[in-house]
């Protein structure tokens, strides 16, 4: 630590109210905390219910089932952090990957395919892009517009048949590990890695926080809020690219009822879950690995445990509920009246 | 006062109006490097709305702005203000509140090394170190702006044009909603801000204010300028006849 800032710190003489902060509150305002107690509590009574649950084969498959949702809601948190919303990413997810899977099905080289499917999600995005930001169409419409259109053309191309078969060395990417890792939560480590980093340690973190917090500010402060807009919309459908892929991979198929909505809906809760703000500047990745691992944990504790699955989306309910009303706590701690 | 030098900030019969209503129709003013230029009207004059034309967030419709005598596209936006030299503190502040403190303060200009790592370090010791310049007490730079009150944020708001360190300073009411001691402290950073050879121009509604910390005031009134006066040789009375419009403009201008 520079000394000549912590010298400046101890010349204070009005107290603000953060400093009283102490860290117990600290940590009880971050979302992860109330989360990772869901996930303990959940564990455990899957667990009295049926000790396989805690056995290590079903907690590698938890993460495994988590990392589709957590690398798309990587890319859909920064986009909602920086002010933004896609619900298209659900579509962008199953015409990405159609697109990918139908060309290398057809003998393009893998890598070919494989930039295919992340160029039509880079597309989706720049598309969506265009409509909230020259045609003023409010974000939740313009992506729920898009969102249909991706899914008809992801119909059309394939006339409704999934893409198959895929060859072996494709299905390996995403079958195969790495050190006793699967591969599939190796690529969800990069993608959280690669959004952690971009978030909180670059430039261009902060710019996004910083429009997403006070566009207006943003704007006034020489911020270039629409290259920003634009570049969050791109990842956002690239991320969803990346794990329609990898989910292609993993089912060995280019499945024409992958995604959809469901996918949308999930991703768009795992992110709200794991704390990212709706009103845009707050949130973290961290908060959005647990949300996802949580749901994660859900689905597979209702299975382990047998209790009826029309009890999670019951659970998953209640969850975004509170998680949301959690946040608006969290506003209030944070930011008094002027 | 000599006003030999060239004018660091001109506008010549800028107007704009937004659809049917004329903001501004004719406003003219020249602010010189080492004064403090007050900028007075009634609500409606049209004097924020100058602000953001010069700052680039509204598009003048006509007249010219001159920096050091060089003419600005009227089309430029806020990062192209900045580089011609123009900090601004805006009557809404400008600051995002779920940043910190020393974040907000390098906004627009964060530090960085390596091309694309934040530079927190030293984005948190210029922060303290501008602050502690100005003499301000608002706590620890990691503390979000959300949670200061609005006088804290008043000052940080100017400690961040301060450490901008332009030669032009636009403030949009920089005392509204000021208590005795803040106002204060804004009137000793526009004198300090003076005796370093900038040229500040400052709106604002509190002609006690104007009158203490001023070196000329300039008056709008329905988005005309109607004269611009120096300070020490003008009445409140009859800036405040100006700015009722009781006393006539200078010239009748007419827009072009």
């Amino acid at each position: 630590m520079n000394t000549a800032v912590t010298a400046d710190r101890a010349v204070e003489v009005e107290q603000p109210v953060a400093a009283r902060t102490s860290i117990l509150r600290t940590i009880l305002l971050r979302q992860e905390t109330w989360l990772l107690a869901v996930v303990v509590l959940i564990a455990v009574i899957a667990s009295i219910r049926n000790p396989n649950f805690m056995n290590p084969d079903n907690l590698v498959e938890i993460l495994r089932g988590s990392v589709i949702y957590f690398i798309m809601g990587c890319g859909a948190a920064l986009l909602v952090i920086g002010g933004g919303l896609d619900f298209s990413v659900g579509a962008i997810f199953t015409l990405s990957a159609l697109v990918g899977t139908s060309l290398i099905s057809q003998g393009v080289p893998i890598v070919v395919g494989i930039l295919a499917a992340l160029a039509v999600g880079a597309l989706a995005g720049v598309v969506n892009h265009l409509i909230v930001t020259y045609w003023h169409v409010p974000p939740i419409i313009a992506t729920l517009g898009t969102f249909f259109m991706a899914l008809g053309l992801s119909a059309l191309i394939t006339g409704g048949n999934d893409v198959v078969p895929l060859p072996a060395e494709f299905m390996k990417l995403g079958q195969g590990s790495v050190a006793f890792i699967p591969n599939v939560i190796w690529y969800g480590l990069i993608v959280g890695a690669l959004s952690y980093f971009v978030l909180e340690k670059t430039r261009f973190g902060v710019n996004v926080r910083a429009v997403g917090g006070n566009r207006q500010a943003a704007i006034g402060n020489g911020l270039r809020v629409v290259r920003i807009d634009l570049v969050l919309y791109i990842v956002a459908g690239v991320t969803a690219a990346i794990a329609g892929m990898i989910y292609s991979a993993r089912v060995g198929a280019g499945q024409v009822e992958a995604g959809g909505s469901s996918v949308t809906l999930v991703v768009v809760t795992g992110v709200l879950i794991g704390g990212v703000s709706l009103l845009g500047g707050l949130g973290s990745i961290t908060g959005v690995a647990v949300g996802a691992v949580l749901l994660s944990v859900i689905d597979n504790a209702l299975i382990v445990a047998q209790i009826p699955p029309q009890y999670n989306n019951v659970v998953v309910g209640a969850i975004l509920v509170g998680a949301v009303a959690v946040d608006h706590l969290r506003r209030k701690q944070l930011y008094k009246p002027r | 006062m000599s006003h030999l030098s060239l004018p660091a900030l001109e506008l010549r019969g800028v107007r704009k109006s937004f659809g049917p209503v004329n903001a501004l129709s004719h406003v003219d003013f020249a602010a010189y490097p080492g004064e403090v230029h007050a900028i007075v009207g009634d609500n409606g004059a049209g004097k924020s709305t100058m602000i953001k034309i010069v700052t680039g967030i509204h598009r003048g419709d006509g007249g010219t702005i001159l920096v050091d005598g060089d003419a600005m596209d009227l089309r430029h936006d806020a990062s192209q203000s900045q580089d011609r030299g123009i900090a601004v503190v805006y009557q809404d502040l400008a600051l995002v509140e779920c940043l910190d403190i020393s974040t907000n303060m390098a906004l627009g200009n964060l530090p960085y090394r390596w091309g694309v790592f934040l530079d927190r370090k030293r984005m948190d010791a210029e922060a303290a170190a501008a602050l502690k310049d100005l003499n301000a007490r608002v706590g620890d730079v990691r503390t979000p702006v959300g949670l200061l009150s609005g006088g804290q944020r008043q000052v940080v708001a100017i400690a961040r044009a301060v450490r901008m360190n332009k030669p032009i300073i636009l403030l949009d009411e920089p005392t509204a909603a000021l208590g005795v001691q803040e106002s204060a402290y804004v009137g000793r950073t526009l004198d300090r801000l003076r005796a370093d050879g900038k040229a500040v121009i400052c709106v604002s509604h509190g002609l006690e204010f104007v009158f203490e910390h001023s070196d000329r005031i300039t008056v709008l009134r329905l988005g005309r300028t109607v004269g611009t006066r120096t300070t020490a040789d003008v009445s409140r009375d009859e800036i405040i006849a100006m700015i009722t419009g009781a006393a006539a403009a200078d010239t009748l201008q007419e827009a072009s």
